[in-house]
């Protein structure tokens, strides 16, 4: 980050600094492969981006989270050079955004969009393919091999030969990560590559990433699947408003919300008012959706200890506690609700 | 900051531009190739077409037509060299005024210009096959009229005939790429392009001898360069003109193509550094 403004979080107070010493230690070249300073984006009277910043290291998925009209596409259109910041700096790979419009620049990174529409759906998947191959400044050969190896790699080669008009969204998504990988690019951008695929499908999707990520390939993944991200994501950066409300990882970001909610198995038989008089004050209960379970919800400035400690005495026979909910999902709704604004 | 990193020279990558353009023509053509009905029709639509000006010619004496080389010619071998070059205009300037928005629509636009080509190569590329194909076009509409409806061309005015076309087709390109333009900036605002055509084309005489237009209108088509192009043409392929014949026709065409094409460049960069800047050039 070669800005001095530290980013806080929600409450003001200082995160901890986002270029750690391995982070910096993955990337040979010690910079960056994103350098994203303090970007703002104007569209008339609505301020898409607020000055937003963000790094991105080799070999590291960064997952761009926010609701609808948080900014996430906008900043992409801006990394990839499809749209002019109105102030801020972009550094890619060590250089500013404006010699990305070369060729070098161009081929430094792959762009899989949202959406099935970037294909020509008359010709084939191998065909579209050679097609972009080409304007990538493959020869000819050199196109074909890279083509069917990047077709194979993604598990469309039975599929190479068939249109495109007649592929499912996850095959076409596949294509688009194979088109991606043309020139064996350094920055991968991905733009809401799952929002409409099945789970096998965005799983595949997200393990042709992982390999991408592995071999040390900077990801730049937005999503609005934010369960997608545990495990997945090595760092967040969540927008909001044009505004980023959190940058850390995947694990300060669940830490960064109090679980709050808590789904009780308990022994068949357990007296569900009775219980609800018992943690009175520490935390609110209600019946789950069978006689077994019941949903403790935690009092500010209480805790899960305490709730559970107060129905034990109680003689409540307590046999299995779980999160209720997703904890990613509860951070960003907790970071993105309006209050916190 | 230097890039210092593009080590492509200067010819290096007009060549690698250059291959580029084999790779639209390849697309394009297996694009074409899966839709075979606008062929057969277009085809079709050609001897139809033909037929339709033969049966008109035969009420339209040669007498009420100018002469070429000092000989008459009939309705039909008149109106069929008018007919291909507007065809050539219209197939043209439609082409380059639909190829942006269908790569637009489609959403193909923004992933071309996530290569490293250059927006000249994409706007020729766009268009190379139908600049491939509408000069094929043009010469097979005036060989169906020649071969199944005795049409009589002079062979010897085929190569200056070749020649006004081409002086003529940097026009075409011209106003081809406003159009262009007109479509990234205004989406379906291209109809104002269209209807300048059609006056122009009116006001050619690629249907009618000039003689039958009004005295201001006669005067105006002198600066027209598609009646410019229409009455060269005729006067090589109909009346045999030589180059010699030709040549002040091709020198008046130079400028005015130079200068459409220089208005199309301009309107072009000028209509895409607008959607980049308001970020809605994939809109549609």
């Amino acid at each position: 980050m070669s800005g001095s403004d530290v980013p806080t979080d929600i409450v003001g107070a200082p995160m901890e600094p986002l270029l750690t010493e391995s982070r910096a230690e993955a990337s040979d070249e010690g910079f960056p492969a994103l350098d994203v300073v303090d970007v703002h984006r104007r569209f008339r009277d609505v301020e898409a981006l607020k000055g937003v910043t963000l790094e991105v290291w080799p070999g590291e998925i960064h997952a761009l989270l926010g609701p609808n009209g948080a900014g996430k596409t906008t900043l992409l259109r801006i990394l990839v050079g499809l749209l002019i910041p109105d102030a801020g700096d972009v550094g890619v790979l060590g250089q500013p955004l404006d010699v990305m419009t070369s060729r070098h620049f161009r081929r430094s990174f792959g762009f899989v969009p949202s959406g099935d529409r970037s294909f020509y759906l008359r010709i084939s998947g191998l065909e579209n393919l050679l097609f972009f191959a080409r304007l990538h400044g493959l020869a000819k050969r050199q196109a074909v091999i890279r083509s069917r190896e990047l077709l194979s790699m993604v598990g469309l080669e039975e599929a190479a030969g068939r249109r495109v008009g007649l592929y499912s969204h996850g095959m076409q998504k596949r294509l688009s990560v194979a088109r991606a990988l043309l020139t064996e690019p350094r920055i991968l951008f991905v733009d809401e590559a799952t929002h409409d695929l099945d789970p096998k499908g965005a799983e595949q999707i997200r393990e042709l990433v992982r390999d991408q990520a592995r071999s040390g390939v900077a990801v730049v993944w937005t999503t609005q699947r934010v369960e997608e991200i545990r495990g997945f994501a090595d760092h967040v950066t969540l927008l909001q408003t044009g505004t980023v409300r959190f940058q850390g990882t995947v694990p300060q970001l669940l830490a960064s919300v109090p679980r709050r909610r808590f789904l009780l198995r308990v022994r068949p038989g357990e007296d569900p008012a009775a219980m609800r008089d018992t943690v009175a004050g520490l935390a609110e209960l209600r019946e789950g959706s069978d006689p077994e379970h019941v949903v403790l919800g935690i009092a500010e400035g209480e805790t899960l200890g305490r709730a559970i400690a107060a129905l034990e005495r109680a003689g409540v026979s307590i046999l299995a506690c779980t999160e209720e909910g997703s904890g990613v999902e509860e951070a960003f709704l907790f970071l993105t609700r309006e209050d916190s604004l | 900051m230097s890039s210092g990193l593009d080590v492509v020279t200067r010819s290096g990558a007009i060549r690698e531009e250059g291959r580029k353009l084999l790779a639209f023509l390849r697309r394009d053509v297996l694009v074409a190739w899966s839709y075979r009905l606008p062929f057969v029709t277009d085809w079709v639509g050609m001897v139809l077409q033909a037929l339709v000006f033969g049966f008109v010619g035969k009420l339209i004496p040669p007498s009420a037509l100018p002469r070429f080389g000092g000989e008459p010619v009939d309705y039909l071998e008149f109106v069929a060299v008018g007919i291909a070059i507007a065809s050539f205009l219209a197939v043209g300037l439609s082409r380059l005024m639909t190829v942006i928005r269908q790569e637009q629509v489609q959403g193909t636009l923004e992933a071309l210009l996530l290569t490293p080509t250059a927006w000249s190569t994409i706007e020729i590329g766009s268009a190379f096959y139908d600049i491939l194909y509408v000069p094929v076009r043009t010469a097979i509409f005036l060989g169906i009229t020649a071969v199944f409806f005795d049409a009589s061309y002079h062979l010897a005015g085929v190569v200056p005939a070749a020649a006004v076309l081409i002086a003529f087709i940097p026009f075409v390109w011209g106003l081809g790429v406003i159009s262009a333009a007109a479509t990234l900036t205004f989406r379906r605002g291209a109809g104002g392009v269209g209807f300048i055509v059609s006056i122009a084309t009116l006001g050619s005489g690629a249907f009618f001898p000039l003689a039958v237009l009004p005295g201001w209108a006669q005067a105006v088509a002198e600066y027209n360069p598609i009646a410019i192009a229409v009455t060269a043409m005729r006067e090589a392929l109909l009346g045999g003109s030589t180059w010699v014949d030709v040549w002040p026709s091709i020198l008046q065409l130079i400028p005015m193509s130079g200068l459409a094409m220089i208005l199309g460049a301009v309107a072009f960069r000028a209509a895409i550094a607008r959607e980049r800047r308001r970020g809605t050039l994939g809109l549609y």
